[in-house]
């Protein structure tokens, strides 16, 4: 007899999905989630620590202290965090760390909650285009309809409002958005005028967010202060306030937060029988149970088969073929800024509501692409630290005048370019290092390949020309550096695949060493689509769950 | 902390980087206050030291200079000033570079009058009010 049917490692999308699925099938469920259960009150309205702008801190964990990790200063194009040796010593906030959030939910609590569904060829990279030298590109071993009656589950069961209609780049939806498309604000209205004198597909903004009353829960009040805080109505959908209170509602679900997993339970013979951990009176306790999900983001994944390694596996779980935390990737994001005549300002949030998918491909030379969209709702200090003129004036009377007359005035294009994975882009632990509960931190390596860079500065090309349609009379910014990527869109570094020599999980996201071990987030994906990842997280997690019913 | 001629010399700098007119200046928006509060064993306790030196040698700057305190000196005389140090352009032997370390004087003073008023700048919204940032909820 086990403890549990299933234990579910960490909260967010994929895990909350994950736990919602199996415990609605009748699996008793225990739900692990490092961080704490945060109301609307504890995520707070502070502008320089939120998950957006982390000046100083951040709102939806971990906490600062003790949760290090260690960075190869190669990766970064500044000096980030503190010196340790020939390394640098990161706190969870600071550039470079590759932050998910950690609480009940994690990013899905403070996200803006875009939702895409990545496109047909985002599954076929390798064969659309080659692999360029230096990178592990590669197809995913499922295609884009293996996943989108899965896509279509999370857009009517976790609520996404949108206009099908305008996703000309996609094959046909079966069913339309469950909600219409949030209302355009003017500046949206602007740059839609922009796409169309340029003759570029517009789309209306896919979202996890209730246009009108949904699920129980009230529609979007168009407030400023969107993505990186919690919605003070709940009109967000998360996992939070969605699969999470599903899969406990089931009364097979049992929650547990603030602990820590510290490594995956074995036989002797080196079988996952469960999952030890310590909760946050520092006691250790192994629960067993007959199927492990992991759903702790592509970074803390990893770092946990890594530190879970046997006699019969041991250079960590799943890693055979040394492919676990290789290919880490997430998103270059690319834009520029642009100062309008008139004011583009009306207030109503979220904000970004109009897309192109003009150059997600087909874009000669390039590999890949992005999409490209308008911004939500920049609070002033942040347009002040990122989207500010460089050549404006900062201080004196000028530069408040110039605060003054434009804050209003300025309004940018921004979109994640499709990353072209590196092997060497990566997540290894750091024995040297310990965080808080003892454990060996995650130590992070390598950069993006260059393709990704040459792609990001091809979009960001675009995004200038589209201000200038838009008709902007001053565009500013530039293209990004090369740098690691992840971040909140976090992937790669589990990718999927029949060949258990080249990859670490099978098409069902089953680890290929295990029969019981399965991953939930961004680790499996292949590659990251030129698109914000979630729904795709939450699609191939309900895919997985309902996988590991069905074979149960 | 800052000592009085020390702090008399910040409020006068904070109103030159943001400086009053139809709406208030940094001292009068709580800048001051965001200040101290991140100083006194918030987040910015480790800079305390930093900025004790360089408005130290902001103030010999501003006497060898003009024979006065930074704090007597009229407004254009302060930009003036600013204009030199911001340029690394001093008259008078700095024991640190003064442009860095100035241009995060001018990041501090913008976080204290744009960013929400719990982090104790901000006075009532007039940073928000100013740019017409109407937030709510």
């Amino acid at each position: 007899m086990t403890d549990y049917d299933a234990i579910v490692v960490g909260s967010g999308a994929g895990g909350g999905v994950a736990a919602a699925v199996l415990a609605e099938a009748g699996k008793s469920v225990l739900l692990l989630e490092r961080g704490r259960s945060l109301s609307f009150e504890a995520v707070g309205r502070d502008h320089l620590r939120n998950q957006r702008m982390p000046v100083y801190g951040h709102n939806a964990g971990p906490d600062i202290e003790g949760n290090p990790r260690t960075l190869d200063p190669a990766s970064f194009p500044i000096p980030v965090g503190r010196e340790l040796g020939n390394l640098r010593l990161l706190r969870p906030h600071e550039p470079g760390y590759q932050n998910n959030a950690a609480c009940v939910g994690s990013g899905t609590r403070v996200y803006a909650g875009q939702a895409w569904r990545f496109m047909p060829k985002d599954f076929r990279m390798a064969s659309e285009y080659g692999v360029p030298e230096g990178s592990s590109l590669a197809d995913w071993p499922i295609s884009y309809d293996d996943l989108a009656p899965y896509y279509e589950k999370v857009e009517w069961e976790i609520g996404i409002c949108g206009d099908h209609r305008s996703m000309t780049h996609l094959p046909a939806y079966e069913k339309p958005y469950p909600m219409p498309a949030l209302p355009l604000p003017h500046k949206s209205g602007v740059h839609k005028a922009g796409l169309d004198a340029l003759g570029w597909h517009a789309m209306r903004v896919p979202r996890l967010i209730n246009s009108v009353p949904y699920n129980e829960r009230p529609a979007c009040i168009h407030c400023q202060q969107c993505v990186g805080f919690a919605c003070p109505v709940e009109a967000k959908n998360g996992s939070h306030n969605t699969t999470v209170p599903r899969a406990l509602k089931s009364g097979f679900c049992t929650l547990r937060t603030e602990v820590m997993a510290r490594r995956l339970a074995c036989s002797e013979g080196g079988r996952v029988t469960g999952v030890s951990f310590v909760d946050a009176d520092s006691q250790e306790l192994t629960c067993s149970a007959d199927v492990v999900v992991l759903s702790c983001g592509a970074v803390e994944t990893a770092r946990l088969l890594l530190n879970s390694a046997t006699s019969r596996e041991p250079t960590g779980i799943g890693n055979a073929g040394d492919q676990v935390g290789r290919h880490l990737q997430g998103h270059y994001y690319s834009g520029a800024v642009g100062l309008f005549p008139d004011v583009m300002w009306d207030g109503v949030g979220p904000g970004c509501s109009i897309a192109t998918s003009q150059f997600n491909h087909g874009n000669d030379g390039i590999i890949g692409g992005g999409f490209l969209g308008d911004e939500d709702i920049v609070t002033p200090v942040t347009l002040w630290k990122r989207h500010y003129p460089p050549d404006a004036p900062r201080w004196g009377l000028e530069a408040k005048r110039y605060m003054r007359q434009n804050f209003r005035r300025i309004s940018d294009v921004i979109g994640p370019t499709q990353e072209i994975p590196s092997p060497d882009a990566r997540v290894s632990i750091n024995p040297a290092v310990k965080d808080r509960y003892g454990l060996p931190v995650a130590h992070l390596s390598g950069s993006a390949h260059q393709e990704t860079v040459r792609a990001a500065a091809f979009m960001h090309e675009r995004a200038k020309e589209w201000l200038w349609a838009s008709g902007a009379v001053k565009v500013w910014g530039q293209a990004p550096p090369r740098y690691l990527s992840g971040g909140q869109h976090q992937a790669g570094t589990c990718r999927m695949g029949e060949d258990p020599a080249s990859s670490v999980v099978d098409p069902f996201c089953r680890v290929h060493s295990q029969d019981n071990l399965f991953i939930a987030d961004g680790s499996p994906h292949v590659t990251n689509g030129g698109f914000n990842p979630v729904e795709t997280i939450m699609a191939l997690a309900w895919r997985t769950a309902e996988h590991i019913v069905r074979d149960w | 902390m800052l000592d009085i001629s020390q702090l008399r010399c910040l409020e006068a700098l904070l109103d030159t980087i943001i400086p009053p007119d139809d709406y208030a200046g940094a001292v009068e928006a709580g800048v001051g206050d965001y200040l101290l509060r991140q100083l006194d064993g918030g987040d910015l306790a480790e800079l305390l030291p930093t900025y004790q030196r360089w408005l130290s040698n902001l103030e010999a700057e501003a006497r060898a200079d003009v024979g006065k305190s930074f704090a007597e000196l009229n407004e254009a005389e302060r930009v003036s000033l600013l204009k030199r140090v911001e340029k690394g352009e001093v008259a008078t032997d700095w024991s640190l570079e003064p442009a860095p370390f100035f241009r995060q004087v001018v990041e501090h003073c913008a976080e204290g009058y744009y960013s929400d008023p719990d982090n104790g700048g901000n006075r009532n919204g007039i940073g928000w009010q100013m740019i017409g940032y109407g937030a709510r909820g």
